[in-house]
Order: C-alpha cells, then structure tokens, then sequence
C-alpha cells in the first residue's frame, strides 16, 4: 500500500515503512502499544494514524435511518424487494425477498420448494416495475438435476400466471437463456461455484442465486466427530454467500431439508416454531445464524382428498427481522405457484 | 514559578476578612515576584491571573469530565447513577429486571438464537432513546452499526409511528403542558432522521468505525445508545488465529467501555448462540468463547421455552438474576394506511405495574 497518499505526518509515513506495515488492515490489527513500540511513536502519533486509516476506511458511509427510508433508488433502496409473482405470497412476505441477506425455504420434500425457486428464477427477469430485477438467476444444483422439462413448461405458462404484466412484455423476455445452471456435488466444486458466481454477479448477468439445496452438500461428508469443521465450512461458505449478497445487491436464497426433531428442546433451539410441527430445518443453529429469513413450505394432507388433486400447502415465516411469523396457504397449479387469500 | 509560596501564605492564621486576605496576599505575591525576577508588578499581576485561571478551569473540569485524573467519592457515583436515568424498553417485565431498563455508561450483551428477537430489541432501543424526558426518556439520539444487514428500515418506521402514537396517548390522558411541546418536535421524521446508520462489511471496517466513534460522538452530543448488531458475525468466519481474534474482541470491549463512560451513552451488543456439546448432552452457549464473557456489563440471554419467548438476565452488578417471559405482539392500531407493528410487550405469564 502506498501511504504516502495518506495525510499524515512524513514521520509516522517514515515509521510505517520503516516497521515493514503493508495494509490497513495490518494496522488494525494491532493495538495501540503493539503499534508503539513497533513503530517507536508516541501515543498521540499513533491516536492521529489510527483515525486517519479509519477515515480512509470508512470515509462518509453514514446514513440517517430517514435516508435509508426516502430512497427511492433502485440500486441502494432498501424497499426494493424481489416479487414471487403473486400477490398473496407478496403480500405476506410484505413486497417479497429482500435483496441483501440469506433467505432460507425449509421444508419436506414435495412440500413446493423446487416450484417456489423455479417461479423466482423467471420472476427476477421481469422489469423492476413488475417486481423483478431486470437480470438472470444462478441456479445451484447439490442433489437432483436441474428440472428443465418443469422450466418450460412455466415458461410457457407465464402469460396466464402474470396476468398483471402485459403480453408483449412477457413476449419479448428470453427466460430460458438468462437462467445459469451449476451442478455441485460436493464441497470443491461449490467452492469453485462461488468463484465463477462472483464474476458472473460483477458483469451484472444474474440478480438471484438460488441453492438447492444447501443440506445435500453436507449430508455425506462429515461424521459425528468432525462437527466442529463442518461448522467452519458452514461459517465460511455462509460469509462469502454474504458478501456476494451484499456487494451485488443479489438476494442468495437457500432450500434447505427438514430433519425430524428427537426432542421439544431440539425444536426450539432451531428457532422452528411451526405449531404441531415436528421438524426443524437441517444444518442446525451454525446454518441458521448466517440468515437474515427464515420460510418454511409445508403440504397440509387434509382427508378427503386423495394425493393427486392440487393439495393444499402453506408458506410461512419462521423468522425475519421485518416480518412477524405468519403463513398463508398456497397451491402449486401448472401455471405456477399461486397463494390462495 | 510554582504557587507553593502563595498556597502557604494562604494558610497563614491571619485574623483579616476574607476579602482583605486574598488582596493582600495577591499583592505580596506580586510584589515578591518583581523583586525575584525582576518584572515590572503589571506583568507580574498578569502572570498571577494566568495561573489562577488555569487552576479554575482545572478545577471546573474534572468532576464528570473524562480525565484520568477524575476522582470521587461511591456516594458521588451513586447519586450520578441515580440520576442518568434509564433507556426503557416499552416491556415493563424487562425493564424491571434490567432495574429500570439499559442504563447508560454501561455495555449490554444480548444474547439469543435467530429470529428469538435480538435485532427487534434493538431497533426498538434505537427509538426508545429519544423519547423525550417529559414522558421519562432520555431525549437522546442513536448510532446503529450494523453488521449483518439486517437493519429493515421499514419495520424501524412501524416501531417509531408505534412508539409517537403512544406518546400522543399519554399526553391526551394527562393533559400536561409540556408534554404537548415536546410532541410537537417528536415525529416520525424526527425520530428516523436521529438515528445514525453505519453499515460493515467485515471486521476491519468494524474496528474503525469503533474508532471513529468517539469523533462523531462529539459532534453528535446528544447520542445515548450505541448498538452493534452484532458484535459475532464478522469474528466468526475466517479466524485462523484464535488469539488475534480474542486481542482485537478484547480491545474493541475496552474501547467501548472507554466511549460509553466518556459520552454518558449506553452500548448494546447482540451475539450468537453456539453449541458447547458437554459429556451427556450439548447446550446452547453465547458465542466468541469464554474470554468475551467479561465484555459486558449486563448479559441478557434470549431464549425460547416451547413457543413461550423468554429473557433472563444472566449477568449484572446489581441486580438478581431472573427470567421473564415476553412476546413480539403485533397489533393493528385504528386508523387507515396504518402498518400493523410490532413491539416488545410482556408475556402473558407476567404481571405488569
């Protein structure tokens, strides 16, 4: 790092180098008397070179919450959210997926989860006026291959779904060609994943990332005894999901498996509080700690109805710093998932 | 020239008044002077007046000054204490077993697995701190650094028109009158645009904005609450060096002690649960390991039971420790256009005063 284009004294540029100090970030991992006897300064030289990094760093990063809420930008606005291409699931989910954080769809299998993201990857397509983001999707694939056939078919079905948007618009969208495949079946190669992802997000191809599922890479790998590296490899890939999230303003979101709760006490430290639920999300509370949401897609078996006619299931909010937990039912029809008031 | 001369002479059992006796002594001292040092007795007055306005502004300093040269007294302590006033929290039960609610100058840790209502907490502080001192706030402004952005600026306006709506109740059933002129100045825009955002990305920006507080609390006087939410997120991925990360916790905690006691304002830390796996069952325990536990002040473990939210506060100089349960209640307040909110309330097991 070049200080000499910091604003400082020429002594403490002269120390710096002098002391064999590369980076900011080297600095700030110091402390103050590690920094003086390295550098051979006095405390208030240092005081002043401390503040000086600091405001290189952070320069006017304040906002006043009523900026935050005036915005109306588009690429900084908090209130943009990413639609699900129905009112009803919008609605409950108070405009859809926010675009910096982690969003987590939990649930059985069969429970809707693949139709959910599938809807997404076509809704982000869409012009910002309709609830999208005017860029492609990333999807994912840990254990199934990707189902394209069920693509198409939506695809094709999208004029009836968004009956909102008008018909010329949908037209001129190319669905198929702005939807990335990536198959990862263990942990290298989703490590390899999230390389490519980033230069992906950078040319400004892709707005949503969608992983299914998150569980599957983790299922096999790691023993009983290995759970402390299990959670470091969760932590890491969870920060890096974060950082991409936040840098690209893409929402990342994550399918996630249930696993049968042994224990009440087991539910609850999952933070899973679906009532007369038995199940918790997997990957437990080191997974659950890198969310910003948490939804969880059941199937209700009502008697009566035989399994082959549109069940009914529900979506529901386990957690989220904006929403209280609440549900709404929904069906999975041939057009798309649709909430139902 | 040191005054060790005048400071004896003041002590001299003369039988004069007061009055007489500090001119006279004066004026020994001046003269003295312009004999030893040979400068005329204008100069030598000046120089006096110097030193004794130094020693006046010395003295006008240190009580509640952020010196290290301050001194006094436990009892001195108390009635300062006494007199700070706490951040309520809008949760009667919570607020009795933090003693009144967050207390300034001091640092408190929440604790609590995801979405059990840590950053809830916190945006609701984050409003509570400029209720006016008429209605029993402190009337002071916020800073949130957020780490993990989850900071919804949406729900912080349903949490703030929520919290003026209730204001405007207290001040129409007590009929006071200066209540209605501080709610003239409390609004919604008032409330958002008093709370100062900060957003990092990972430790680094963290640890300068912390040093960069103790600037902007100078310039922003009235901030009270300083929340970091949360504190866990950016130390706990890609820490090679374990004993990096406890040096630079311990010094951010020390830091925030030195900021909080300097500006009279309040900190508040949120941290993650992990898992400790004991010899026969594993438990839930704050995160950032055991060194980290001494950070705080107060601790405040968030937890559930069942589908009951509670809160115990499992650490603190003064008070016991205690479990309350409490809700994140949504209502639908009359009126139209009007967001349904959500704030803190007592649970249903409580008794409230």
């Amino acid at each position: 790092m070049d200080w000499d284009q910091f604003d400082l004294n020429p002594k403490t540029i002269a120390a710096l180098k002098k002391a064999d100090i590369k980076s900011v970030k080297e600095i700030l991992n110091l402390s103050g008397a590690d920094l003086q006897r390295l550098m051979k300064l006095s405390s208030a030289d240092i005081q002043c070179l401390l503040k000086t990094v600091s405001h290189t760093l952070r320069r006017n990063s304040m906002l006043t919450a009523l900026q935050l809420y005036q915005d109306k930008d588009h690429f900084t606005s908090q209130h943009q959210k990413l639609s699900l291409g129905c009112s009803v699931l919008d609605n409950l989910l108070k405009g859809g997926i926010p675009l910096v954080g982690i969003t987590e769809l939990a649930g059985e299998s069969s429970a809707g989860k693949t139709q959910i993201s599938l809807q997404l990857c076509l809704c982000v397509q869409y012009p910002y006026k309709y609830g999208g983001l005017e860029s492609g999707a990333v999807y994912i694939c840990t254990e199934d291959v990707f189902p394209s056939k069920r693509l198409q078919q939506l695809i094709e079905q999208q004029h009836k779904l968004r009956a909102d948007v008008p018909a010329e618009i949908i037209q001129k969208i190319r669905f198929g060609n702005n939807i990335f495949v990536e198959q990862a079946a263990d942990l290298d190669t989703f490590q390899q994943c999230l390389t490519r992802l980033s230069l992906l997000l950078a040319r400004g191809m892709a707005r949503l990332v969608l992983i299914d599922s998150m569980a599957a890479l983790f299922r096999g790998e790691f023993g009983p005894a290995e759970s402390a590296r299990r959670a470091r490899y969760l932590q890491a890939f969870g920060a890096q999901l974060h950082s991409l999230s936040t840098r690209f303003r893409t929402p990342i979101v994550c399918i996630n498996q249930v696993t049968d709760a042994v224990s009440e006490s087991e539910a609850a430290q999952c933070s899973c509080r679906v009532v007369g639920s038995r199940v918790t999300p997997a990957l437990g509370i080191t997974w659950s700690n890198q969310l910003l949401m948490r939804l969880m897609a059941r199937r209700l078996w009502l008697p009566g109805h035989s399994p082959c006619t549109g069940s009914r299931r529900t979506l529901s909010v386990i957690f989220a710093p904006h929403l209280p937990p609440s549900f709404c039912y929904y069906t999975v029809q041939l057009e798309g998932v649709k909430g139902i008031k | 020239m040191d005054h060790s001369g005048r400071r004896s002479a003041d002590t001299d059992g003369c039988k004069w008044d007061a009055g007489k006796r500090r001119d006279s002594v004066r004026w020994c001292f001046v003269l003295l002077a312009s004999l030893e040092i040979g400068i005329s007795r204008e100069e030598a007055l000046e120089a006096l007046q110097v030193v004794r306005q130094e020693c006046h502004g010395d003295t006008a300093r240190t009580p509640g000054g952020s010196g290290a040269t301050r001194k006094c007294t436990a009892l001195e302590l108390l009635e300062e204490e006494q007199t700070q006033g706490f951040i309520i929290t809008f949760c009667s039960a919570l607020d009795n077993i933090l003693g009144g609610g967050v207390q300034l100058t001091k640092i408190t840790e929440i604790c609590g697995a995801p979405g059990v209502g840590k950053t809830q907490l916190c945006m609701q502080l984050a409003v509570d701190v400029q209720i006016p001192e008429c209605f029993g706030g402190v009337a002071g402004e916020a800073v949130f650094i957020d780490t993990e952005g989850s900071f919804m600026v949406d729900r912080v306006v349903d949490i703030a028109a929520a919290c003026v709506q209730h204001c405007h109740l207290i001040a129409e059933a007590q009929q006071e009158e200066d209540h209605g002129k501080a709610l003239e100045t409390f609004s919604l825009e008032n409330i958002l645009s008093h709370i100062y955002y900060f957003r990092c990305r990972d430790y680094t920006e963290l640890l300068a904005q912390v040093y960069l507080l103790p600037e902007f609390l100078s310039e922003h006087s009235k901030v009270r609450l300083v929340v970091i939410d949360g504190i866990a997120f950016p130390f706990r991925h890609d820490f090679e060096d374990l004993a990096l990360r406890t040096r630079l916790l311990n010094g951010l905690a020390q830091q925030l002690i030195i900021t909080a006691n300097d500006h009279r304002a309040a900190v508040i830390l949120t941290n993650q649960m992990t898992t400790r796996i004991g010899q026969s069952q594993s438990t839930l325990v704050p995160a950032l390991g055991e060194s980290w536990g001494h950070a705080a002040t107060v601790r405040l473990i968030f937890h559930w039971d069942n589908t009951q939210r509670l809160a115990t506060l499992y650490k603190s100089p003064s008070q016991k420790e205690s479990t309350i349960a409490y809700d994140i209640t949504v209502s639908v307040p009359v009126g139209r256009d009007m967001p349904s909110w959500v704030t803190l309330s007592p649970g249903k097991d409580c008794t409230q005063i």
